[in-house]
């Protein structure tokens, strides 16, 4: 009986493994060629709900079947692209974010899909087609969503304490000591030494500039004036106790936000869908207002996040591949279905006027104008050019302002030790630096 | 026991090679899994990325040999030093406790008159079934101030509030963890090896007026004495590799860096800044120590496990 | 199972302190009580899971720890439909690495280790000792140039990539080795040949069943392992619908900054994947040998 069972279970799984070599042989030699042949794309992503959309695709497009896979979000998809990459065998298509964007170009995962892409092209902002063409003639992605960053601050809090919404950052650190000496218990907001994202958008919102291009040397200035002014006005305000110094993204810090000991948050456009999953208690009592400045009168911010859908050079179908990137962050319905389902902030302009986005999120009720002011700071959001080893920079922060909160030493220092591990990192893997 | 006779005596050359049939599919296991990927990571630990002009145009990107320049790289690193001290350090702290906990707990499970013995030999063991990302999330709960119910404790009592996650103290939290995960296994092996004693030795003992405790300590101890030294061994080999609960706890804490123990820092190379190649030089240099460190193991499995079964 | 059943040294599971126990005596409390201590230690943070998967996500962080909440039962049906009930599958597949991955390693291991304790020929000590120094080596110093060599023959992001790296156990062919040279008596073995038996059926028919209950906890250590193992399965596997629990939970953590955690579906996602292998401890504990894992088995 057992046997039997085995054995029939057996030749099913060699008839599979034979008729699977099978397919994807013949596969190999026509697809493209052959009009009317099945395309078989593969895509990783991590956005929520992303499943929706492919769905939509595949159901309106039965030529060219797109299979989604689930990934870690953030840092993790690039390891597994460059391994992939290295080894031949990456996905079709992934969503990857624009600081990644020029590791793995480097790397040679990603392909120039300029030529595909052009038809798309006048559909994004220019400052967000920058971002995947990292200032060259090539396209290495399409743009999915965008980060800019904004101030989000519990209105009732602020009310009850007698807080304005701070317009500079001379402000928010006066706001900050107010909060400790009213409401000892809370804090305005936190310093998180675990999201070098963050922190790069507050470096880019006071004009920093961490990479450029001079001919074929790369310039790195981790540690310029912008961001070691950032970096010191952070630490004072940690240092003297006006803010918190617990990173975020954890469960302490869920609970912070939601019983108010932390009532303001400098986050992008993507908050609400944080806030709704980790602050739940607190739906409707938030507000959104632009970023403190650094100079009364000026109106600037940076970004925080944001991704796009690369096209891999190992991949079979470029141009079905980009058929459906574009389609996927700049065809109304796609656009629609990413805003309603995995709430992202559409980097299509068109999708940015879509209906959906007239009505506020759920969890910011109050603010009718919400995408409207949202979509008025998006466009003061600060140009940004990314590096080659954008992961070393990041991974350096996290190590370097954790042992500068925890050893009370400047921060203006931590951003140091960033430029250095850059800088070293670089030059072993043989670019070309200027110091 | 008496020596083995093989086939030798019948079937001739067949019979010697069944030997090495039998154990033909372990090695070639250990060939595919263990020393092909060792090898290929002593070749990649020869090599490095060498980028022309700015790395972006296609085929900018390419490995050549690079020497002895990665371990050379990797041994002036002082938070690869760091790191090893602090996992010696860590080995020092954990190991004493967790198997000292074990040990009592076995010989409490083996004495008489013990209440409710098996449902805390059951609740001690679970913990081993916790994978150890999830051991250390959940112990993050438990330790963050602001969701702990220590924190409600300690306040009700009038204490301040602790706050394992700062400081020196996130090094004893990490510890916590792993006496957590491992106490429960080695008190089921030492408690089962204390139930193989015979009972009779204890009877006598008891007879002549020897307490419980004294029983424990003159009797039991050493007789258990084998038993402690190899799960003192396997201990160790598995508090070296110690990186999963680090390494998860990091994201709650300014307090551990990314380098934090050596497994960490390979982990960091290969998979934060993808450098396999000094991840590379890294795997080997500390797959040299632990064979160095294994040798003395080796010796010791050796008297303690198979002293009699051989000559 | 008859076949485990009839087989010998199945180790007593009585309360230990029974057939020691004397009539008329009063209950040692201290130790008693220092044990329950111990037991309440291990238990707490599974009490934490246990009372959070019933709160709510809004509830989660902002009442006593301890406390139950009512939502036990809506949460378990968030996590259900999750990704059209993925967590099942990463279940099934958990139980299939470990299941699969325990079984072949059980074998391997017996056949490996019954060979070394019971033959000898040339070159014996060496591949028990290169064996053995498996143990050593560290799984993050492997995935990734295993990764890079399966993908050379085109194995990565399928079940054997998984499974196939963990059918060698260095210790359990080091236990193997150990319950053989007990369990099973050479005049047996000579027996058998006497009568004209193959070797390959004297291990089958004769050593293996007389092993089983040693394999049993070879296959045991090795289901716990492949089980809790993160590292292996992250690395190898890209396909969510392959994903192992621990994976699978791994990925709804880290959602990207833009994303919050769903922590209430991976809190009961975990209470419900350490169900498992509470079940199969008391399953097994039964035929479990731990005795031979400190050497102490008598021969």
């Amino acid at each position: 009986m057992m046997r039997k069972k085995f054995g029939a279970l057996l030749a099913v799984v060699l008839a599979a493994g034979l008729s699977a070599a099978c397919t994807s042989d013949s596969g190999d030699a026509d697809q493209g060629a052959q009009p009317g042949g099945k395309v078989e794309l593969s895509f990783w992503a991590w956005a929520p709900n992303i499943d929706k959309t492919v769905d939509a695709w595949n159901a309106a497009n039965p030529d060219i079947h797109v299979t989604l896979s689930k990934q870690a979000g953030g840092g993790d998809i690039v390891t597994k692209l460059l391994t992939a990459a290295k080894a031949g065998n990456p996905p079709d298509l992934a969503q990857v974010e624009y600081q990644s964007l020029p590791t793995l170009v480097s790397n040679d995962v990603l392909a120039d899909i300029a030529e595909q892409a052009a038809p798309v092209k006048d559909k994004f902002a220019e400052g967000v087609w920058q971002q995947v063409t990292l200032g060259t003639d090539a396209v290495y992605a399409i743009p999915q969503d965008s980060g800019p960053m904004m101030f989000y601050y519990r209105a009732d809090e602020f009310d009850r304490l007698g807080l304005t919404v701070p317009k500079t950052w001379d402000e928010f650190a006066q706001t900050a000591r107010t909060v400790r000496q009213k409401a000892p218990k809370k804090y305005l907001t936190t310093f998180s030494a675990n999201d070098p994202g963050w922190f790069t958008g507050l470096a880019q919102q006071a004009g920093a500039s961490w990479w450029g291009i001079n001919g074929e040397t790369w310039n790195v200035s981790v540690n310029d004036a912008a961001t070691k002014k950032v970096a010191d006005y952070w630490g004072g305000l940690v240092a003297e106790g006006a803010i918190d110094k617990q990173p975020m993204y954890t469960p302490a810090w869920n609970k912070a936000l939601n019983d108010g000991t932390l009532i303001a948050w400098p986050s992008a456009i993507w908050a609400p869908g944080v806030l709704a999953g980790n602050a739940a208690a607190t739906k409707g009592k938030w507000a959104m207002a632009p970023m403190p400045q650094w100079a009364a009168g000026e109106n600037k911010t940076g970004s925080w996040g944001g991704s796009s859908t690369g096209v891999t050079a190992a991949g079979k179908n470029k141009a079905a591949a980009v058929k459906f990137a574009a389609w996927m962050n700049a065809d109304p319905a796609a656009t629609a279905l990413l805003i309603k389902e995995s709430s992202i902030y559409p980097a299509a302009r068109d999708a940015q006027s879509s209906p959906l986005l007239q009505e506020p999120p759920a969890f910011f009720a109050n603010q009718k104008d919400f995408y409207t002011s949202a979509k008025a700071i998006a466009e003061t959001a600060s140009g940004f050019v990314w590096g080659p080893n954008v992961n070393v920079a990041y991974d350096t922060y996290k190590d370097a302002f954790g042992k500068a909160i925890t050893g009370r030493t400047p921060f203006s220092g931590a951003v140091d030790t960033m430029q250095t591990a850059t800088v070293a990192d670089m030059q072993k893997n043989g670019f070309k630096v200027a110091s | 026991m008496s020596t083995a006779v093989t086939g030798r005596s019948r079937r001739g050359t067949a019979a010697r090679g069944v030997p090495y049939l039998f154990l033909a599919p372990a090695i070639v296991l250990f060939a595919l899994f263990l020393l092909l990927p060792i090898g290929y990571a002593g070749y990649l630990s020869l090599r490095k990325v060498k980028v022309s002009g700015l790395g972006l145009g296609r085929n900018s990107r390419k490995e050549i040999f690079a020497g002895l320049e990665n371990y050379r790289t990797a041994l002036a690193d002082p938070e690869l030093w760091g790191s090893a001290g602090r996992v010696l350090l860590y080995g020092l702290t954990l190991l004493p406790v967790m198997l000292g906990l074990a040990l009592l707990f076995a010989l409490l499970l083996d004495r008489p008159r013990v209440r409710l013995a098996r449902f805390s030999r059951l609740a001690i063991f679970l913990p081993y079934a916790v994978p150890g990302l999830i051991a250390s999330m959940l112990w993050g709960f438990l330790y963050l101030p602001a969701v702990s119910p220590f924190t409600d404790l300690a306040g009700w009592l009038g204490l301040p509030e602790p706050d394992p996650l700062t400081g020196g103290s996130v090094f004893f939290a990490i510890v916590n963890i792993a006496v957590w995960g491992g106490v429960g296994f080695n008190m089921i092996v030492l408690f089962t090896s204390l139930r193989a004693i015979p009972g009779e030795i204890y009877e006598s003992a008891r007879l002549d007026g020897c307490t419980e405790f004294q029983l424990a300590v003159r009797i039991k101890i050493p007789l258990l004495l084998p038993s402690l030294i190899m799960t003192t061994v396997f201990s160790l080999i598995a508090t070296l590799q110690v990186f999963t609960e680090p390494l998860t706890v990091r994201s709650l804490t300014n307090s551990i860096s990314s380098t934090w123990t050596p497994l960490m820092k390979i982990y960091r190379d290969a998979f934060a800044q993808n450098d396999i190649y000094s991840a590379a030089a890294s795997s080997v240099l500390i797959a040299g120590v632990t064979l160095v460190v294994s040798f003395g193991f080796l010796r010791l499995v050796q008297r303690q496990a198979f002293g009699g079964e051989d000559r | 199972m008859t076949a485990l059943a009839t087989s010998v040294p199945v180790h007593d599971d009585v309360d230990p302190a029974g057939p020691r126990r004397r009539p008329g005596r009063r209950t040692a409390w201290l130790p008693t009580a220092v044990l329950l201590i111990g037991a309440i230690y291990c238990l707490l943070p599974l009490a934490w899971v246990a009372a959070a998967a019933s709160k709510s996500g809004s509830s989660l962080f902002t009442t006593f720890t301890f406390a139950p909440g009512g939502d036990l039962l809506a949460n378990f049906r968030e996590m259900s439909g999750y990704g059209g009930g993925v967590y099942w599958k990463w279940l099934l597949n958990s139980l299939l690495y470990a299941g699969v991955g325990g079984v072949l390693s059980a074998f391997v291991s017996g056949l490996s280790g019954y060979t070394l304790a019971k033959f000898r020929f040339p070159g014996r000590g060496v591949i028990f000792n290169v064996l053995l120094a498996g143990v050593l080596v560290p799984g993050v110093t492997l995935a990734i140039p295993q990764y890079l060599l399966l993908a050379e023959v085109g194995m990565t992001d399928t079940y054997w990539a998984v499974l196939l790296p963990n059918i060698l156990s260095p210790y359990g062919i080091y236990l193997a080795r150990i319950y053989a040279a007990a369990a099973v008596p050479d005049t047996v073995l000579e027996a058998a040949r006497t009568d004209g038996a193959s070797e390959g059926r004297i291990f089958g028919r004769v050593a293996l069943p007389m092993m089983l209950p040693g394999l049993v906890t070879v296959f045991l250590f090795q289901f716990v392992a492949v089980w809790n193992n993160f590292l292996l399965p992250f690395v190898m596997l890209s396909d969510d619908d392959k994903f192992p629990v621990t994976v699978g939970l791994f990925t709804l953590l880290n959602q990207g900054q833009a994303a919050p955690a769903l922590y209430s579906v991976v809190i009961i996602g975990v209470l419900i994947s350490v169900i498992p292998l509470i079940a199969l401890f008391l399953l097994l504990q039964r035929y479990w040998r731990l005795d031979l894992v400190s050497g102490s088995v008598k021969g």
